[in-house]
C-alpha cells in the first residue's frame, strides 16, 4: 500500500491507517488520523514531507511518514 | 473587589501569547507550575467590578497527558482553581484548533470560546456563524482580534457573565458511537469507587478506555486491583468492538463532531488556494542553503552589534584600523565594559576600608557586572530570534536544515534550542523539552553546552587581542569551528551508541503562515528567554561571584589579602597546575591559567577578569606575557575555555531539567573530555605551523 513518504507532491490523499506509538497521539491531535484528507505540499525524497491538513502545513519526518498509509482521493 | 480566576488555553500558534499579552498589558507574574520547571504566567486586569486573575496555560494540542505541558494543563483544569476558562480557536484554522476547546468542554463547564485573528477571516474568505456555534457548544462564542482589539470588551463581559451565572449545566457530550455501551459500563464501575469522585465520570471513562497511562495508574491505586482488572476486560472488549486503536477511534469521533459543526457554521467564500507557491525552504538543497545563509547573516549582524566582531576584523584587514577600533569601542560590549570599569574605580577610590572597598568593587559590582554585561548581548540575540520565529521563518528553517541534523541524530526541531543557545545556554537547554523522544532530549541537554554563548564569544575576543603573530580572527574562528565540530561529533557518537534502542529522530512540526511580526509578541518572546538567563544566571552568578571574591581575597589562614596570589584560590590552582600541562604550559606561572579556569566555572567571562587580576596586568597581552604563553597555547586555551565544563548556571539547569545527578556528572565528564581532546588537538596542529 502507498505510504506517505512515497506520495507525489500535489497529491490529495486519504489516510488509511497509522502504525506506531507515542507520537501517534500527537498526529491525531493535529488532525492526522485515518479518514482525514491531506494534500502533499512538498516531498523531495529526502528530508521531511510537508502536508496540508485542515488548512495548516505540517512537516513530518520520513520515519513517521513511512508509517502512515494513504490512498489517492479520486477527484470529482 | 471580588476576584475571579480565568485560565487561557489554546493550541500552539493560535495567538495565545498575543492575546494574553494584550489582556494583561504585559504586566505578568512568572512562577513555576508546582513541582516542575515549566513556567506559569499570571496577570491581572479589572472588568465590571471584578479583579480578574488571568492564568496562561501551556500551549498544547490536546489533553492526553502526552507531554509535561499537557499534564499540567489537564490537572489545572481538573483542579477546579479556575472560575472560567477562555478556550482559543484560530479563526483561520477553525477546525483543527477547535479540538482543544472540545476536549476542555468535555471536562469543564464554565468555558468561553474565543475565535482569535478575526481580522484575518474576511480576507481569507472564512465566514463563521457564531450564533450557531454558541447553540451547539452551549457556551458563549466570541470573535476577537488582538491586532485591532476587536471583541475584547465583549469577551470580558461574557467571562464575567459565565463566572456569575455558570456556563453549561452539564459537560459536552460527543457521540462516541460503538464505544458508548463501554463508556457506560466503565462509568458504572467508577460510581462504585470513592477515590475518583472528583473527576467528571464520563470524561474519565473515555480517557481510561483510550489508554491514558496516568489515569490508569490512578485507577488501580484508588480503586484497587479488582476494579482495575475488570476495567481491563471491558477495555479489551471495547477494542474488539471498534476494531481499531480506541484512542484513534475516539479522536476521529471528536473530529467528526467538529466537522459537523463546521458544516453548519463555517462557510468558505473561496476554496483555499490549491496552487499556492511551494515554499523554497522545503527543497532539500535550496532550503538548506537558504536556511544556513539566513542563520549566518543573522548572527553576523548580531555579533557585530554586540561585540564589533567580525566587522572590526574585516575593516582592519582592509586597512581601516581606525574605523575597526571605533566599531569595537562603540559595540554594546565595549560601551558596557567602560561604564562598569568606571563604577568599580569609583567604589575603590571612595571607600576607605580596603576590605570593604574590595568587597564592593570586586565582589558586588563585579558580580552584578558579569550579569549586566551580558544582558543586552543576550537580549539582542533573543530579540532577533523571536522576530524570525514570530514571522514564521524559524519553523521553515527547521525544515530546511532537518536533512542535515538527522544525520547526527537530531530532528529539525533542534534548531530552536541550538540557536537560542548561541545567546545563552540556559534557555537553550530548557528548550530541549520540545524533542519528540526522551533519548533525543537527553542528547540535546548533554551537547547544547558546547554551543558557544555570548559569554564565550567575549572571552575569545579578549584572548584574541593578545595574539602576537597570528591574526585575532583565528582565535574566534578556531573557537567556533572547534565548538561546533565537537557538537556534531559528540551528537553523532551519542546517537550511534544509543542506536539499538533509538529510531531515527523524527520531526513533527506545525508550520504557521507567514505574518508580519507584532512588536508586542516579539518583545514578549524575547523577554521570556532573557528572563531565564536573569533568574538562573542572575542568582547563581551573583552569589558565586561573592564566594569567588572571598576565595581570592583570603589566605588559607583566613586573613584578608589584597594580593590574590596568596589567596586560597591561588593555593588550589597551584595544586591543580598540571591541568594545563597537555598544552605544554609548564612555567612557574602556569597555575594562573588554572586560576582563571577555576573562576571561569562560575561564569565563563570571569576567566578574563580573573586572569587580569592574578597577573596584575592592565591588559590581556601583558597578562599573557607574564604567564608566558605562545600563540598556539593561547588559542588552545581559548578553545578549552569555550568547551570545558559549562558555567554553574548551565549545570544547575541541566540538573533541574534532568533531575539526575548521574546525567549532570556525565555531562561534566563528557565536556571535560571533549575539551581536552579538542584543544590538545588544536594545540598540536598549530605547533606544526612554523
Amino acid at each position: 500500500m502507498l505510504t506517505l513518504d512515497n506520495a507525489r507532491p500535489g497529491a490529495r490523499l486519504r489516510i488509511v491507517s497509522v502504525d506506531g506509538r507515542g507520537w501517534v497521539q500527537r498526529l491525531y491531535q493535529m488532525g492526522l488520523l485515518p479518514g482525514s484528507v491531506v494534500e502533499v505540499v512538498a516531498n523531495y525524497g529526502v528530508g521531511p514531507v510537508v502536508l496540508r491538513v485542515m488548512g495548516v502545513e505540517v512537516a513530518i519526518g520520513r520515519g513517521i511518514a513511512r508509517r502512515i498509509y494513504v490512498e489517492e482521493v479520486k477527484e470529482g | 473587589m471580588k476576584e475571579i480566576t480565568v485560565a487561557v488555553a489554546g493550541q500552539p500558534n493560535v495567538g495565545k501569547s498575543t492575546f494574553f499579552n494584550l489582556l494583561t498589558k504585559n504586566r505578568v507574574l512568572v512562577a513555576n507550575w508546582p513541582g516542575v520547571t515549566v513556567e506559569k504566567h499570571e496577570g491581572f486586569l479589572e472588568h465590571r467590578g471584578y479583579r480578574i486573575k488571568l492564568v496562561d496555560l501551556p500551549g498544547v494540542y490536546g489533553l492526553s497527558a502526552l507531554t509535561l505541558e499537557e499534564r499540567i494543563s489537564r490537572s489545572y483544569i481538573l483542579g477546579g482553581e479556575a472560575d472560567v476558562i477562555i478556550a482559543l480557536v484560530d479563526t483561520t484554522i477553525p477546525e483543527r484548533t477547535l479540538y482543544l476547546p472540545i476536549q476542555i468542554l468535555e471536562m469543564f463547564r464554565n468555558v468561553v470560546v474565543a475565535y482569535t485573528k478575526y481580522d484575518m477571516a474576511h480576507e481569507m474568505g472564512i465566514h463563521i456563524n457564531f450564533d450557531a456555534l454558541e447553540k451547539r457548544l452551549g457556551v458563549p462564542v466570541v470573535p476577537v482580534s488582538a491586532a485591532t482589539g476587536y471583541g475584547i470588551e465583549y469577551l470580558l463581559d461574557k467571562v464575567v457573565e459565565v463566572a456569575e451565572k455558570g456556563g453549561r449545566r452539564d459537560y459536552l457530550r460527543i457521540d462516541y458511537g460503538e464505544l458508548e455501551p463501554f463508556i457506560e459500563s466503565v462509568e458504572r464501575e467508577l460510581a462504585e469507587c470513592e477515590g475518583l469522585r472528583e473527576y467528571p465520570s464520563r470524561w474519565l471513562a473515555i480517557r481510561l478506555l483510550e489508554g491514558d497511562e496516568e489515569l490508569s495508574e490512578l485507577l488501580s491505586e484508588k480503586c484497587g486491583g479488582d476494579v482495575y482488572r475488570s476495567f481491563e476486560e471491558v477495555r479489551a472488549e471495547a477494542r474488539k468492538a471498534v476494531g481499531r486503536d480506541i484512542s484513534e477511534f475516539a479522536s476521529a469521533k471528536r473530529f467528526s463532531f467538529i466537522m459537523s459543526l463546521a458544516r453548519e457554521a463555517i462557510v468558505r467564500a473561496r476554496i483555499p488556494e490549491t496552487k499556492r507557491a511551494r515554499s523554497l525552504f522545503y527543497h532539500p538543497v535550496i532550503g538548506m542553503a537558504l536556511s544556513l545563509t539566513l542563520l549566518l547573516s543573522i548572527f553576523m549582524l548580531v555579533f557585530t552589534v554586540n561585540t564589533g566582531f567580525p566587522l572590526n576584523t574585516v575593516l582592519s584587514l582592509l586597512g581601516q584600523e581606525e574605523l575597526a577600533r571605533a566599531v569595537e569601542e562603540y559595540s554594546l560590549s565595549g560601551l558596557l565594559e567602560k561604564g562598569l570599569g568606571w563604577l568599580m574605580d569609583l567604589a575603590r577610590s571612595s571607600i576607605a576600608n580596603p576590605l570593604l572597598a574590595s568587597f564592593v568593587a570586586d565582589g558586588v559590582i563585579g558580580g552584578v557586572a558579569s550579569i549586566l554585561a551580558f544582558l543586552p548581548l543576550i537580549l539582542i540575540v533573543m530579540f532577533v530570534l523571536s522576530l524570525v520565529e514570530d514571522a514564521g521563518l524559524l519553523p521553515r528553517m527547521a525544515v530546511g536544515v532537518s536533512a542535515l541534523t538527522t544525520k547526527i541524530g537530531l530532528s529539525g526541531n533542534a534548531l530552536f534550542p541550538i540557536t537560542i543557545s548561541l545567546g545563552c545556554n540556559v534557555p537553550g537547554i530548557m528548550g530541549a523539552r520540545a524533542s519528540l523522544t526522551a533519548g533525543e532530549r537527553i542528547r540535546q541537554i548533554l551537547t547544547l553546552p558546547l554551543v558557544p554563548c555570548q559569554a564565550r564569544l567575549v572571552v575569545l575576543l579578549a584572548l584574541a587581542t593578545a595574539l602576537r603573530t597570528l591574526g585575532g580572527w583565528l582565535m574566534v574562528f578556531t573557537g567556533y569551528v572547534a565548538a561546533f565540530s565537537a557538537f556534531v561529533v559528540l551528537n553523532y557518537a551519542l546517537y550511534r551508541l544509543s542506536r539499538t534502542r533509538e529510531p531515527t529522530p523524527e520531526m513533527l512540526l506545525e508550520i504557521p503562515a507567514y505574518h508580519k511580526p507584532l512588536g508586542k509578541v516579539v518583545w514578549w518572546m524575547t523577554w521570556n528567554n532573557v528572563k531565564h538567563f536573569l533568574e538562573k544566571a542572575g542568582t547563581i552568578i551573583f552569589s558565586s561571584s561573592v564566594v569567588v571574591w572571598a576565595l581570592s581575597s583570603f589566605t588559607p589562614t583566613l586573613t584578608y589579602t589584597d594580593d590574590p596570589s596568596n589567596s586560597i584560590a591561588a593555593e588550589v590552582s597551584r595544586l591543580l597546575a598540571p591541568a594545563v600541562y597537555p598544552f605544554h604550559v609548564t612555567g612557574e606561572n602556569a597555575w594562573m591559567v588554572v586560576f582563571g579556569l577555576l573562576m571561569g566555572f562560575v561564569a565563563k567571562e570571569v576567566f578574563v577578569s580573573s586572569i587580569l587580576t592574578i597577573t596584575g596586568a592592565p591588559n590581556m597581552a601583558e597578562a599573557v606575557s607574564v604567564i608566558g604563553l605562545t600563540d598556539a597555547q593561547l588559542i588552545a586555551i581559548g578553545v578549552f575555555t569555550t568547551l570545558y565544563v559549562p558555567c554553574l548556571a548551565t549545570l544547575s539547569t541541566i540538573y533541574s531539567e534532568t533531575r539526575s545527578a548521574k546525567l549532570t556528572a556525565l555531562s561534566i565528564l563528557l565536556l571535560m573530555g571533549t575539551a581536552y581532546l579538542i584543544s590538545a588537538l588544536v594545540y598540536y596542529l598549530l605547533t606544526l605551523i612554523p
